[in-house]
C-alpha cells in the first residue's frame, strides 16, 4: 500500500513553498478532474461596491452544524490539511520488518538471475549489500522498510508491475534514503520479469512438444 | 561565593572553549610573568544538539585583510543597516537580505547566546537536484534513451558505457561551435545512410555514434545513478566578489547538436537544469563581476543592457534549430537571483518545452513540478507528446490570419493564408514539437467575404483542424476535428452574434494577442490598443442612449468582458515593471499556452468565500470581499492564498476549533484547506502556497489584486466603512468603468 500524505513544503529554500504530496497521493489524483472554483460574479453595472450584510461580532463563533459544502466527499487522506505537520503513515504501525526477511528473498533473485553478464549481478549485489549496511546501522525510517517487505512480497509473487510500482512510490517519497541502491532493486525486478517470461515461454515450448510425445505425468513445473 | 567553574563549564558546553587564564593579563610583560600562557583548548565540532545549523552563509567583514564574520561582539547601527566590525573596526554595510532586521528582529548571529553558530554551505541544492534527477531514472520507460552533459566554466559530454571507467568529452564553455563541428568532435557523422523519417528511429537502426552518449534507460540506470550521485560543483575556486563561470550557452548548443546529429525528428526532450544565470561565452547574460547586476526592465528601457540582444539570438537561433529537427527544450531554473530566462525563454516558447522557475532545486515547488512532468493518464501513457504539425483548412470564407502559442511557422502558403498577420502568421501549418493534453494554441482567422456578397440561406462557414503528433506509446496519430458556424448578416441579427458572443474565450483570445505586441511594442502603447478596442466593442455592443453614461448596459454575454480587460491590465503580463525580467518571461510563457480556465485564471484570479451562511461562493474580486468574519480562497495560477478574516483570525488564536462545541468551525478552517489541495494535487507547474490572515505579512498577495475599490482615497465616499481599503493608487474597476462608459457613450470617439 502506497502512503497516502502530505508534508508540508521547504520554507527555509522557498519562500511559500506548497506542500508536497505523496507518491501515492499524486498517482491518485489522475482521476476526473472537478474544476471546483471556476465561477465569477459580475460587477454590479451600477457602480456600486456590493455591500454584503454582515456582521463581525466579538464574541465567539457560532455554534450548529457544519457550513454546507457544495462538493461530494471526496477522496480519503490526509489529517489536517497542507498547512500541518508530518503524518507518516495512514495506518497502524505492525511490527517493524525485519531485515532478514526482506535482504534474503532479493539475494534468492540474484541468484536466479547469475545467468545474465556478470557486471550486472556485480553492480546489483554491490547495492543490496549496500541495503543491508544502511539498515543494520539504522539509517533507513521505518515507512522505507516497511514498503521494501511489501516489495518483496510482491517480487516473490511474481506481480512484477506492483513491485515496480511500490519502488517508484520510494524513489519519490524518499529519494535520499534510498537513492544509492534503490536502482539495484528496480534492475532486480527488470531481471526477474524477464527471466520468468523466458521460463514461461520455454515450458510452454517444451509442453507443447511433450504433449505431442505424450509426457509422463506429473511433471514438474519449476517455480 | 560565586566560582568561576560555573562560567567555565557554561562557555565550554556553549562554545567547545577551556582557557587557561578566563581574565586576561592586559599588558606583554606582566602576561610573561603569569608562567603559563594564555591558550585555549578549541574543539570545533564539539556536539551541540541544541543548535540547528542556518541555512545561510555568513556574512563578512569587507575589509580584504580581515574578513571576520559577524558576530555578537558587532556594533550595529539598525537604522542605517551597518555593522562596524570589532576586530578591524570598519564599518560595513549589511546585504540587502538583511533589510528587515531591528532591535527586536535580530538575526541568530548578533544574539549573545549565539557565540557558536554554525552556517550551512550551500550544497544541498546541487544534491537535492541530483537526487531528483535519479529520481526521474525511475519514473521513465525502460526503453527511453539518455544523455548527459553537465557544465560549468567547461562543457562535459558524458559517454555512457556499461563498464570500467566513465568518460566524457570536455569542451571549452567559451567557444561556440557549428552542428558539424561537434558532431565530428564527438564522432557522430556517419556514412550517407538515407534517414528513415516515417517511423520514430529505433535504437538499434543507429548501433554506432550515438550509443556512446544516449543508451536505453534500462541498460545505464545503475551507472548513470551513480555518475549522478559523484557529481561535485565546479572545482574551479570562486573568487569573492565574482560569480561562478557557467557555460550554459555552449552547453545548450552542444545538446541540440548531438540530438540533431543522431535523432533529428524523433520525439526528444533537451532538459536545462540551472542554478545561475549565464556568464561566460555564447549566450551569456551578465558577466561574472557581482557588483554588475544582471539586468532589470529600466536597465532594459533604457538601453543599458550589454548582453541582451546577443544573447536572445543565440537561444533563439538553437531554439530555431530544435524546432527544425522536432526536439523541445525545458528550462529548469532554480535560484534566488535572475538566471536569463528571458533571454533564453524563446527555447521553450518555440519549441513547447516546459518553463520551470523557482528558488531552490530543495522545494518541492521544483521536485512536484518536475515529478508531474511524467505522470501518465488513465491509459498508463504518458501525457506528453511530441513532433506536432497543426494543419489548418477553412471554407473560402475564411482565411488563416495566425497563430499563437507554443509553435514555429512551417511556412506553408495557400489559398487559405491571409496577408493580414495576426501572432505567427504567413502560414496554414505550424509545428509544436513537445505538447501535452492542456497545450492549446490561439488562432485567428479573416473573414474575406465582400460585404455584398449574399450569403446562401442556412449557409454555414467551416475550419478543419488536423494535428499530426507521436504519441507517448510512440504510436503516430493524426487527430481532425472539423467544425462548422452559421453565418449571419450583422444588420438583422445584431442581437443573434451578441447572444453567441463567448466572452471568456474573447478575452482570452484578446490578452494573447496583447501579451505577442507587449513582446515587440512599448508597454503603453498596448495599453492604449487594448483600452481601444474595448472602447469600440462597447460601442458596438452596448445599449445606451449617446452621450448619456448612466443608461449604459450590457448584456449578460458582455458582462464580464470589461472586468476581464480591467484585470488584464493590472496584471503581470502587461505590468512588468513590479517583476523582474525572468519573472515577466516565466508568466507570459505559461499564459502563452494553457486552456481556457487556467488562462481565464491568470488573467483575473478565482476569489471564492467561505463563511458559516452557506456553501463557499465565488465573490467580486475586490476590497469590499475581504471582511472579518470570512474565510478567502484566491487563486492566480501561480499562487493559492488562504487569508483569514480577522475575526476568524481571532477564533483560530483563541483555539475554538479545538472543542468539540465549535465543530462546526473547525470544518470552516478545513474546507479552503481541502480546496486548495485539489488544485495543488493537479496543478503544473505547482502554485506557491500562502496561508495568511489579517494583518500577515503575506496579505499583500490577495491586497495587490483585488480592485481597490476602497482606497485611502475614496474610503469615505461610500458612507460608511465595509470590506478592507487597500492603501494604493491605483484606478479602481468603478473608475475604469466609470470612464468606459463616458467614452463608449460619447459620439466624439
Amino acid at each position: 500500500m502506497a502512503e497516502l500524505y502530505v508534508k508540508p513544503g521547504n520554507k527555509e529554500r522557498g519562500w511559500n513553498d506548497p506542500p508536497q504530496f505523496s507518491y501515492g497521493l499524486q498517482t491518485q489524483a489522475g482521476g476526473p478532474r472537478r474544476s471546483l472554483l471556476t465561477k465569477r460574479v459580475a460587477a454590479p453595472q451600477d457602480g456600486s461596491p456590493r455591500v454584503p450584510a454582515s456582521e463581525t461580532s466579538p464574541g465567539p463563533p457560532p455554534m450548529g452544524p457544519p457550513p454546507p459544502s457544495s462538493k461530494a466527499p471526496r477522496s480519503p487522506p490526509v489529517g489536517s490539511g497542507p498547512a500541518s505537520g508530518v503524518e507518516p503513515t495512514s495506518f497502524p504501525v505492525e511490527s517493524e520488518a525485519v531485515m532478514e526477511d526482506v535482504l534474503r528473498p532479493l539475494e534468492q533473485a540474484l541468484e536466479d538471475c547469475r545467468g545474465h553478464t556478470r557486471q550486472v549481478c556485480d553492480d546489483i549485489s554491490r547495492r543490496l549489500a549496500l541495503l543491508q549496511e544502511q539498515w543494520a546501522g539504522g539509517k533507513l525510517s521505518i515507512p522505507v522498510k516497511k514498503r521494501m517487505a511489501l516489495l518483496v512480497q510482491e517480487l516473490s509473487s511474481h506481480r512484477w508491475d506492483a513491485a515496480d510500482d511500490i519502488h517508484r512510490s520510494l524513489m519519490v517519497d524518499h529519494v535520499t534514503e534510498v537513492s544509492q541502491w534503490m536502482v539495484g532493486v528496480k534492475r532486480l525486478i527488470a531481471e526477474k520479469r524477464s527471466l520468468f517470461s523466458e521460463e514461461a515461454a520455454n515450458e510452454e515450448k517444451s509442453a507443447a512438444t511433450a504433449e505431442k510425445n505424450h509426457t509422463i505425468p506429473g511433471f514438474q513445473q519449476a517455480s | 561565593m560565586a566560582t568561576y567553574l560555573e562560567f567555565i563549564q557554561q562557555n565550554e558546553e556553549r562554545d567547545g572553549v577551556r582557557f587557561s587564564w578566563n581574565v586576561w593579563p592586559s599588558s606583554r610583560l606582566e602576561a610573561t610573568r603569569m608562567v603559563v600562557p594564555l591558550a585555549c583548548l578549541l574543539t570545533p565540532l564539539k556536539e551541540r544538539p541544541d543548535l540547528p545549523p542556518v541555512q545561510y552563509e555568513p556574512v563578512l567583514c569587507s575589509r580584504p585583510t580581515c574578513k571576520a564574520v559577524l558576530n555578537p561582539l558587532c556594533q550595529v547601527d539598525y537604522r542605517a543597516k551597518l555593522w562596524a566590525c570589532n576586530f578591524c573596526f570598519q564599518r560595513n554595510q549589511f546585504p540587502p537580505a538583511y533589510g528587515g532586521i531591528s532591535e527586536v528582529n535580530q538575526p541568530a548571529e548578533l544574539m549573545p547566546q549565539f557565540s557558536t553558530i554554525e552556517y550551512v554551505i550551500q550544497e544541498d541544492d546541487l544534491q537535492a537536484l541530483k537526487e531528483s534527477l535519479q529520481m526521474s531514472l525511475s519514473l521513465l520507460p525502460p526503453d527511453a534513451l539518455v544523455g548527459l552533459i553537465t557544465f560549468g566554466r567547461m562543457v562535459q559530454v558524458h559517454e555512457l558505457s556499461c563498464e570500467g571507467i566513465s568518460k566524457s568529452y570536455v569542451f571549452r564553455g567559451t567557444k561556440d561551435l557549428t552542428a558539424k563541428q561537434i558532431q565530428d568532435m564527438l564522432g557522430l557523422t556517419k556514412p550517407a545512410m538515407p534517414m528513415q523519417q516515417a517511423r520514430p528511429a529505433q535504437p538499434q537502426e543507429h548501433p554506432f555514434a550515438s550509443s556512446r552518449f544516449l543508451q536505453p534507460v534500462h541498460k545505464i540506470d545503475m551507472n548513470l545513478t551513480d555518475l549522478l550521485g559523484e557529481l561535485q560543483r565546479d572545482p574551479w575556486p570562486v573568487t569573492q566578489g565574482k560569480r561562478p563561470l557557467r557555460s550554459t550557452g555552449v552547453a545548450l548548443s552542444i545538446a541540440v547538436g548531438l540530438l540533431e546529429g543522431t535523432f533529428p525528428n524523433t520525439g526528444a526532450r533537451i532538459m536545462l537544469f540551472t542554478g545561475g544565470p549565464p556568464t561566460q561565452g555564447p549566450g551569456m547574460v551578465v558577466g561574472d563581476e557581482l557588483k554588475i547586476p544582471i539586468r532589470s526592465w529600466h536597465d532594459i528601457e533604457k538601453d543599458n543592457a550589454r548582453f541582451m540582444k546577443k544573447a536572445t539570438k543565440h537561444y533563439e537561433m538553437l531554439a530555431n534549430r530544435t524546432a527544425a529537427n522536432g526536439h523541445c527544450i525545458d528550462i529548469y531554473a532554480c535560484a534566488l537571483d535572475q538566471t536569463g530566462l528571458l533571454e533564453m525563454k524563446c527555447c521553450a516558447n518555440l519549441t513547447g518545452g516546459y518553463m520551470v522557475m523557482g528558488d531552490s532545486f530543495n522545494t518541492s515547488l521544483f521536485k512536484q513540478t518536475f515529478q508531474r512532468i511524467f505522470t501518465k493518464d488513465f491509459n498508463g501513457d504518458f501525457r506528453m507528446a511530441f513532433g506536432a504539425t497543426l494543419d489548418v483548412k477553412t471554407s473560402r470564407e475564411l482565411k488563416i490570419a495566425g497563430a499563437i502559442g507554443p509553435c514555429v511557422s512551417l511556412n506553408v502558403k495557400g489559398p487559405c493564408v491571409s496577408e493580414n498577420e495576426l501572432g505567427v502568421g504567413g502560414t496554414s501549418q505550424w509545428k509544436i514539437c513537445g505538447l501535452d493534453p492542456t497545450s492549446t494554441l490561439g488562432i485567428y482567422f479573416e473573414v474575406v467575404n465582400q460585404h455584398n456578397t449574399p450569403i446562401p440561406q442556412g449557409g454555414r462557414g467551416a475550419i478543419q483542424f488536423v494535428t499530426h503528433y507521436q504519441h507517448s506509446s510512440t504510436q503516430r496519430r493524426i487527430r481532425v476535428t472539423t467544425i462548422a458556424r452559421n453565418w449571419a448578416d450583422v444588420q438583422s441579427q445584431l442581437r443573434h452574434i451578441e447572444a453567441a458572443f463567448d466572452q471568456e474565450a474573447a478575452a482570452v483570445l484578446m490578452a494573447r494577442l496583447g501579451v505577442f505586441r507587449a513582446e515587440s511594442e512599448e508597454g503603453p502603447d498596448v495599453l492604449r490598443w487594448l483600452d481601444r478596442q474595448l472602447i469600440r466593442l462597447c460601442q458596438k455592443f452596448g445599449q445606451y442612449n449617446k452621450e448619456d453614461p448612466t443608461s449604459f448596459r450590457l448584456s449578460d454575454s458582455f458582462s464580464l468582458y470589461p472586468q476581464f480587460m480591467f484585470h488584464l491590465r493590472r496584471s503581470p503580463f502587461l505590468q512588468v515593471f513590479n517583476n523582474s525580467p525572468d519573472e515577466s518571461s516565466y508568466y507570459r510563457h505559461h499564459f502563452a499556452r494553457q486552456d481556457l480556465t487556467q488562462s481565464l485564471i491568470m488573467i483575473q484570479p478565482i476569489l471564492y468565500s467561505y463563511s458559516f451562511h452557506g456553501p463557499p461562493e465565488p465573490v467580486l474580486l475586490d476590497s469590499s470581499s475581504i471582511l472579518a468574519d470570512r474565510i478567502l480562497l484566491m487563486d492566480t495560477f501561480f499562487q493559492i492564498v488562504i487569508y483569514l478574516g480577522e475575526t476568524i483570525a481571532q477564533w483560530r488564536k483563541a483555539g475554538y476549533q479545538d472543542m468539540p462545541e465549535y465543530e462546526n468551525f473547525k470544518h470552516l478552517l478545513q474546507a479552503p484547506l481541502d480546496d486548495a489541495q485539489e488544485i495543488l494535487q493537479a496543478r503544473f507547474p505547482m502554485p506557491r502556497y500562502i496561508n495568511t490572515e489579517h494583518g500577515g505579512s503575506q496579505a499583500r498577495f490577495l491586497l495587490s489584486k483585488v480592485n481597490p475599490s476602497q482606497t485611502h482615497n475614496n474610503l469615505y465616499a461610500w458612507g460608511q466603512e465595509t470590506g478592507a481599503p487597500i492603501l494604493t493608487d491605483d484606478v479602481s474597476l468603478q473608475v475604469f468603468m466609470d470612464h468606459l462608459k463616458k467614452l463608449a457613450v460619447s459620439s466624439a470617439c
